[in-house]
């Protein structure tokens, strides 16, 4: 797990610098780092519904997928983007290859893999299969049968 | 019988060149152990002893001939000319070679066939009664939702990193062959007042160490929400799991810590946001183009005059193979595989052909597993029963043991699992050579023995009338043993007798079992009743006198 990144700032789809703030930051100090246009980064063991009251205020949401075998992530993922509508970007950070095709259609809108994949053709895991068999965040390129 | 559309089978290729591309960055050295590991069981590999184990599919336990012919073809090309059908609907085979794993998944897809998440941390095989749509007194068949929530949590985007693996059974029937109640969740089908269709949904049972009854979560849920319920289920589960401790990964670790009652209210909090999506409603025409699928292949026959053959080995064979099938001049046919010294379950390619032409000759080219690691000929006319058994006799199939103690349910156990802490066949053996008198046999009747290697319990050996379950004592193979469980009327897991006993012993106790419950029979009585009436004393006793 060395290879994680402890972000303290993140680049997001515009190519722009974001500073991030942990769940507990955020809550704490809402009112200011609203002001701030800062994103929070969440880890697995957070409660995202922590953050659900003050959504339109995060400016990014970054969740770490860095441990493989953790899949809270994807619950976190569909709680903000499909049932709270989250409007902005959520960035998956730590990502692993292998699991983009579940981070992608659960919610998550872009991702930061980890260094050890730089080189291997992305497509072949975002987007090796033609049809998916339930309703999702984002089906977007499969053909739904259900 | 229900078959693959061409995509659902380009599905199934697209997923192991996938698979194939992840084992060549492994092979090459740029995915590493740990990672692979969880991407090999997703597509049923484990690593074994001696080789490479490959757990197959056999959704809902039904397989057409073609299907059981390219199993056979698997295990002469890739295995050592064998294949084992386990307690949950699956086939395995013990001699797989890493590199060959693509090509023989690509042959499998041919037919209908996958391995995709028979083992690791996503929702299981799911298992039905295997004798869905067969037997009188059924609600619904089980097995066209089977398929749709089999589908539904395939590689489902949310639910594919759970904490623990996750093993759901569907029951229709009027009596529970499924064993529901020891499952990650099981479905019962129900109707309501109204006369509607739905599911109690049973929560947080398995055994192992910690064996447990699943808790009801909802006693009804209409079949057109089940999707949303069991996201929901599912949710709570993937967030609040546990995920530090190893041995309390599954479900019934979290249905005992937080209670069952609080868990159901969380599930229901999530489900009242979800139910109503339109999305998530289980898809009523598919439903039913479904069941047209799986609608039987047969019609009412009027035998008129039609009287059985009279042989005295025949119909000691027939009183325990064969069932009343609900469709008139029918009968389901039970085939056990179980021959002295061999393994409980095991098929040689060989058998598995005949199996297949015999099927396709007697029962419409379609055959089921079950859950004792038995095959079943679901529709044989009533008036070629005998010539297939005749024939099933020729190749010595047609061991009469089925439903006596002798057929015995085993895991592979310490002889090809690595995870096995004794041996499970040997012991089989010699139960069944204790045991090789068919008048004793039919006069102890129906009584369960299962064997498991571990407290992974792959024999489910806490709900047999007798459970045995293998483990190590100073470096020696011991046996705890467990009576009374059962799943049929309801789901009770077996008491422990008493402290373990040596693997020389537990042949003598398991006799002294028997003969404590034919000592105490009145008449009909089954194990467990006569269990609940004297209680475990007197065979604490016998075994530990």
């Amino acid at each position: 797990m060395s290879e994680s990144i402890e972000l303290a700032n993140v680049v997001n789809n515009k190519n722009e610098n974001v500073e991030l703030v942990s769940v507990e930051q955020w809550i704490e100090n809402v009112d200011e780092l609203s002001k701030l246009g800062v994103g929070v980064v969440v880890r697995p063991s957070d409660d995202v519904k922590l953050l659900q009251d003050t959504l339109n205020d995060i400016a990014l949401i970054a969740l770490d997928f860095n441990n493989f075998d953790d899949g809270r992530g994807y619950s976190q993922a569909y709680l903000l983007s499909k049932r709270w509508q989250y409007a902005g970007e959520i960035i998956g950070i730590n990502a692993h290859l292998d699991q983009l095709q579940f981070m992608l259609r659960s919610g998550v809108t872009s991702y930061k893999l980890l260094e050890s994949y730089e080189g291997i053709d992305v497509l072949d895991y975002s987007n090796g299969f033609s049809i998916c068999y339930q309703a999702a965040a984002n089906n977007s390129g499969l053909k739904e049968k259900f | 019988m229900y078959q693959y559309s061409p995509e659902d089978s380009k599905f199934l290729v697209e997923r192991v060149d996938q698979f194939e591309k992840q084992l060549k960055r492994h092979l090459d050295g740029d995915l590493d152990a740990a990672k692979f590991r969880s991407l090999r069981l997703r597509n049923g590999l484990y690593m074994e002893l001696h080789a490479h184990m490959l757990r197959v599919a056999i959704p809902y336990g039904t397989l057409n001939t073609t299907q059981l012919r390219a199993l056979a073809d698997v295990a002469d090309k890739y295995d050592r000319g064998f294949g084992h059908f386990t307690t949950r609907q699956n086939i395995q085979y013990n001699w797989i070679e890493l590199p060959e794993i693509a090509n023989l998944l690509r042959e499998l897809s041919s037919v209908g066939l996958h391995a995709i998440q028979t083992s690791g941390k996503a929702t299981r095989n799911i298992t039905a009664d295997p004798l869905s749509g067969l037997t009188e007194g059924e609600i619904s068949d089980a097995r066209p939702y089977c398929e749709l929530i089999r589908r539904w949590f395939n590689l489902h985007p949310e639910f594919s990193w759970l904490p623990g693996k996750f093993k759901i059974a569907i029951n229709g029937a009027k009596f529970d062959e499924t064993a529901l109640r020891i499952h990650d969740l099981g479905l019962r089908l129900v109707r309501n007042k109204e006369g509607e269709l739905g599911f109690t949904v049973y929560v947080g049972g398995g055994l192992g160490a910690a064996a447990m009854v699943a808790a009801e979560t909802a006693s009804f849920v209409p079949v057109e929400d089940i999707l949303s319920y069991l996201e929901s289920a599912m949710r709570i589960y993937n967030l609040k799991g546990r995920r530090d401790h190893l041995k309390k990964l599954r479900i019934k670790f979290l249905v005992r810590e937080l209670g069952a009652e609080e868990y159901s209210r969380l599930v229901d909090e999530d489900w009242k946001q979800t139910r109503d999506d339109p999305d998530l409603k289980l898809n009523l025409t598919h439903l039913s183009e479904l069941e047209k699928d799986f609608a039987l292949p047969i019609k009412p026959l009027a035998l008129d005059g039609f009287e059985d053959k009279v042989d005295f080995n025949y119909s000691i064979w027939k009183k325990n193979n064969v069932r009343a099938h609900k469709v008139s001049g029918h009968s389901i046919v039970n085939v056990s595989l179980t021959k002295l010294g061999e393994a409980p379950g095991d098929a040689t390619s060989e058998q598995m052909r005949i199996l297949a032409d015999l099927a396709d000759q007697y029962s419409y080219s379609e055959l089921r597993t079950t859950k004792r690691q038995t095959i079943v000929f679901p529709h044989v006319r009533k008036d070629q029963i005998f010539d297939l058994w005749q024939s099933l006799e020729k190749y010595g199939l047609a061991s009469p043991h089925q439903g006596t103690l002798a057929q015995i349910v085993a895991c592979p156990g310490g002889d090809y699992c690595d995870l096995a802490k004794a041996v499970s066949i040997p012991i089989a053996t010699r139960v069944q050579q204790r045991f090789d008198d068919m008048d004793k046999l039919l006069d102890i009747g129906n009584l369960n023995i299962n064997i498991s290697g571990c407290e992974n319990s792959c024999a489910h050996h806490h709900v047999a009338d007798i459970g045995l379950l293998g483990m190590q004592k100073n470096g020696e193979e011991y046996y705890q043993i467990t009576v009374a469980g059962e799943t049929l009327h309801k789901t009770v897991i077996g008491k422990k007798l008493g402290p373990s006993v040596s693997g020389d012993n537990v042949v003598d106790a398991v006799e002294d079992i028997v003969n404590v419950y034919l000592d105490n029979r009145d008449e009909e009585e089954k194990f467990t009743e006569v269990f609940k009436r004297i209680g475990i004393k007197p065979f604490k006793e016998k075994v530990y006198e």
